[in-house]
């Protein structure tokens, strides 16, 4: 603190590549995205410089098939379902990564370390291996249709593929470890103590869950909840490959209107919907939690 | 505008930087696994020419990178209507393409054609179908309508799965239904929207990725496809699996070689077209690619005839996609994301 206020330049200039990179890597592309959002359409693809709201119009109001221009909530209920995916994704997660964070935290510290090793190991291979990898499992005479098989549960079923289940199964196993590792994070510091003078104070073990570990979990949650949430919104390999793609998404929707819709405004638009959204995320998240954190120091 | 410019120059910058080094070299973007490898081996080879290969997955792809500018590539394989979209917005190099002697070993029914109609800018390399291919495992009735596919009966009810995007599957669409490609009449592409609406329930998937695997192991029964594709699976792999030929037609495509404007290694371009447009290299591109060639061909050595693989040689009419105007896209692009509703 006190070298920096003797030392002001140091501050500027020592900050000043973090702030280029920033600037290049961070805003300036957002920033274009953004100018895309009110420009102007190219015929087959691109964009014109001009301004026009015209893209953030159309996600409210389109022409129905008759030429009038009405209000249509189609785009409204892609963002919607993308939400509800992307928050039921991050609540499984959540539940199943609490308890495995816990168990992994109670370990000894040299298994502890393997364990966490083992969490992180899916992201040595491409997420797109991982996902076909589930193509394998779910599918038809895949391992789970010839393992039920074999133990003369089933005679013949049909595929497990392109389902929501899948689709969601595919997303709780790509994101999980995004949850495990900050929940642990805040786990491994727990103050053991505290679970024993819970335990004095006579409360069982569903109290001192739901009342000491969980609360000084939190952090942890929040911060993995959030890993996992904004991901998510943009997810669009396992909608496709284990969803069947049967139900468009934000994810699909850009891809589609860059690519074969070539509407780059609107792809644009839709995309720094998507972005704001994800802000509105954070920002909640940081006002929730820094009076949680003030109060706890 | 002048922002543009300014950007343009900036990379135009870049882009004469990096050609002081381009001597004998040749970089590519292509659809991929489109060109032999044997041949591109041996074009360096013979002209000592170092080549690079990078590739994409639709025309959309390659039509944004080239219209970033100053791509950094030499030759590019667009599709027919692709073709006459880049000649239109100056996306590519007048090569004098009749004038080249790849042009003359081009089929005539191939030359000069609407997408590039002056003969200055492509020159074929493939061309084929879109259609559909059953599970002959899964499925034995007929296949000599788009009705059995759009209309399915129950034996194919829930094991029918389509492409993630509209391009191809719309046209088809349209062909079954009587509605001419790009219409730009909402009622026409209404009636489009209900063929696939209704056609909804009993689809498995709307994905392009891994089609070989799902109707080659019969994880579904029906898949929309191209034709060199199943031909190959059916051929190479053994898969039991059809290519229906539809009476109502099949929609066409067509690759060419051109090059993007700008490009550095012009001379090294243009001797590549040359070279894959021999009759002995082209054969050994289409004994590869498994797809139809437009240019002639060593007919003894041939690996692939109507007797082998009917799938190239459709007996049903061919209807090549068109470029369509903005308004007609976006009743394409509405008629999508309704669907996927």
């Amino acid at each position: 603190m006190s070298g920096a206020r003797f030392r002001p330049d140091f501050r500027l200039w020592g900050l000043l590549p973090a702030w280029v990179i920033m600037g290049f890597t961070l805003i300036l592309p957002i920033g274009i995205v953004v100018l895309v959002a009110f420009g102007t359409r190219g015929a087959y693809g691109g964009f014109g410089w001009g301004f026009s709201g015209a893209s953030f119009q159309q996600i409210l109001f389109q022409k129905g098939w008759t030429e009038e221009l009405e209000f249509n909530p189609q785009y409204l209920e892609i963002i919607a379902r993308t939400l509800w995916l992307a928050a039921l994704t991050t609540a499984i997660c959540a539940a199943l990564a609490t308890p495995v964070a816990y168990y992994i935290a109670c370990q000894p510290p040299k298994r502890r370390a393997a364990l966490v090793y083992l969490v992180t190991l899916p992201f040595w291979v491409s997420m797109i291996v991982r996902v076909y990898a589930w193509l394998i499992i779910l599918g038809n005479d895949g391992v789970i249709e010839k393992s039920l098989r074999a133990v003369g549960l089933v005679e013949d079923i049909d595929s497990l593929l392109f389902n929501n289940t899948a689709m969601l199964l595919g997303m709780v196993y790509s994101y999980i470890p995004l949850m495990i590792l900050p929940v642990f994070a805040s786990m491994e510091k727990l103050d053991g103590t505290l679970i024993e003078a819970s335990h004095d104070l006579y409360a069982n073990r569903w109290v001192t869950a739901r009342r000491v570990i969980l609360p000084l979990a939190r952090p942890g949650i929040v911060a993995g909840a959030v890993l996992v949430f904004v991901p998510c919104l943009g997810a669009v390999l396992e909608p496709i490959l284990l969803g069947g793609g049967k139900q468009m998404l934000m994810g699909n929707l850009i891809q589609t209107q860059f690519g074969g819709g070539r509407n780059w405004p609107f792809g644009a638009a839709v995309a720094v919907v998507l972005m704001a959204l994800v802000m509105l995320v954070l920002m909640i998240n940081a006002l929730r939690t820094r009076p949680a954190g003030e109060a706890a120091a | 505008m002048t922002l543009r410019r300014a950007l343009l120059s900036a990379t135009a910058l870049f882009a004469l930087a990096s050609a002081a080094r381009a001597e004998g070299e040749l970089h590519l973007y292509i659809w991929a696994d489109a060109i032999a490898p044997e041949l591109i081996a041996k074009f360096e080879a013979e002209t000592g020419t170092k080549v690079t290969v990078d590739a994409y997955n639709s025309n959309e792809d390659l039509l944004t990178k080239l219209q970033a500018g100053s791509s950094g590539y030499d030759i590019v394989m667009p599709s027919q209507h692709f073709v006459r979209i880049m000649i239109d917005e100056g996306l590519l190099e007048n090569i004098g393409a009749s004038t080249l002697p790849a042009f003359a070993q081009v089929d005539p029914k191939w030359q000069k054609q609407w997408w590039d109609d002056t003969g200055d800018y492509s020159i074929p390399f493939a061309y084929g179908t879109a259609g559909f291919t059953v599970n002959r495992d899964q499925y034995q009735g007929p296949v000599d309508s788009w009705k059995v596919f759009f209309e399915p009966g129950p034996e194919l009810q829930g094991k029918i799965a389509l492409l993630s995007y509209p391009d191809e599957v719309v046209g088809a669409a349209e062909l079954y239904l009587g509605v001419p490609f790009c219409s730009e009449d909402p009622a026409e592409m209404k009636k489009v929207l209900d063929l696939l609406m209704a056609q909804k329930p009993y689809v498995a998937a709307y994905t392009s990725d891994n089609i070989e695997n799902r109707i080659g192991g019969g994880e579904v029964a029906a898949h929309f496809w191209w034709d060199g594709n199943s031909m190959k699976t059916r051929a190479n792999d053994g898969a039991h699996i059809e290519y229906a030929m539809p009476k109502e037609g099949l929609v066409g495509w067509l690759d060419s070689l051109a090059v993007p404007k700008g490009a550095t290694n012009l001379d090294n371009a243009k001797a590549f077209i040359d070279f894959l447009s021999t009759p002995e290299n082209a054969t050994i591109q289409y004994n590869y690619y498994g797809h139809a060639s437009p240019v002639a061909l060593e007919k003894d050595k041939m690996k692939y005839t109507p007797e082998n693989a009917p799938e190239l040689f459709p007996t049903v009419k061919v209807e090549f996609s068109r470029a369509c105007s903005p308004a007609a896209q976006d009743l394409v692009t509405k008629v999508w994301t309704q669907l996927l509703q």
